[in-house]
């Protein structure tokens, strides 16, 4: 399949995580979509060096792994700590930094 | 007389259906309002994303993607929606998400109409099938080029990983509770 599929399908699912993003609101589930975008540039970066012949763009994306995986682990325990001060899962309602 | 290539049209529709799954379970992740099947959608997204490196001649990558995302990630994910107990939301319709769904909508668009545009000048690297076949691999050519071009960005991913175990231990150690008690 050619450079189309693979721009569309990865524009898909970019355009799918940046909308669950910004149209949910429980913390855990925003995550998971920008999970779906990081992935959607990894699809892109694997895709475009297989077309080139290239081992970049696969390096690429296996530092993308890396950067998700470290900002997954700190993002999960400040979800943890702000739902053991706050007993609440919902983002609207966390507007003070100290409360 | 007409001929086709039997391979490379399997390979063709098994790269549509597995990328068309992917979308749909990404559709699956945002639509669900009880966060344990976002995760199960969002594992089954992953496992797609995996064949599809797979299908893009990325063994290695899709070997870390089913381990580091599948496995450890979607544990993780898995592990605190046991732990704050997967309530599920309420979705109603307002003002600031029909903004949000606009926005997006203008953002598919644009990258649409991005991907019309025709090839664009390829760049010939060395790494073609039969040279990887050669190497030994889809993983050796990455050790090869990961431990000689880009080794400081190895190191410095390495240093990331480390600074992030430093600072979930400080968040789940120093919570917020006894820093106010230090306080008074």
């Amino acid at each position: 399949m050619g450079h189309q599929f693979v721009l569309l399908i990865s524009a898909s699912i970019f355009c799918i995580g940046a909308a669950g993003f910004l149209i949910r609101k429980n913390p855990l589930i925003m995550f998971m979509s920008v999970e779906l975008m990081l992935n959607s540039a990894n699809f892109l970066l694997i895709g475009f060096s297989s077309f080139q012949n290239s081992m970049d763009g696969q390096i690429f994306a296996l530092m993308v792994m890396t950067v998700a995986a470290a900002e997954v682990v700190v993002g999960l325990a400040i979800i943890l700590t702000i739902f053991r001060t706050r007993h609440d899962m919902d983002v609207d309602h966390i507007n003070t930094l100290k409360g | 007389m007409f001929e086709f290539d039997l391979f490379e049209l399997t390979r063709a529709t098994v790269t549509m259906v597995v990328g068309l799954t992917a979308v749909l379970a990404s559709l699956g992740v945002i639509l669900c309002s009880a966060p344990i099947y976002c995760a199960l959608y969002l594992i089954g997204h992953m496992i797609c994303l995996a064949l599809l490196f797979l299908l893009y001649n990325a063994e290695f990558i899709a070997a870390v993607q089913l381990i580091v995302y599948a496995g450890a990630v979607m544990i993780l994910f898995l592990f605190i929606i046991a732990l704050l107990g997967g309530k599920k939301e309420i979705q109603e319709p307002s003002t600031e998400r029909s903004v949000a769904i606009v926005f997006v909508a203008t953002m598919l668009g644009e990258l649409f109409f991005s991907a019309a545009v025709g090839p664009t000048k390829p760049i010939e690297g060395v790494f073609d099938i039969q040279t990887v076949a050669e190497v030994g691999g889809s993983a050796k050519a990455i050790g090869l080029e990961l431990f000689s071009r880009h080794v400081v960005s190895f190191e410095l991913a390495s240093v990331l990983l480390l600074v992030a175990a430093v600072g979930i231990i400080c968040l789940s150690k120093f919570s917020y509770v006894p820093v106010r008690r230090r306080l008074k």
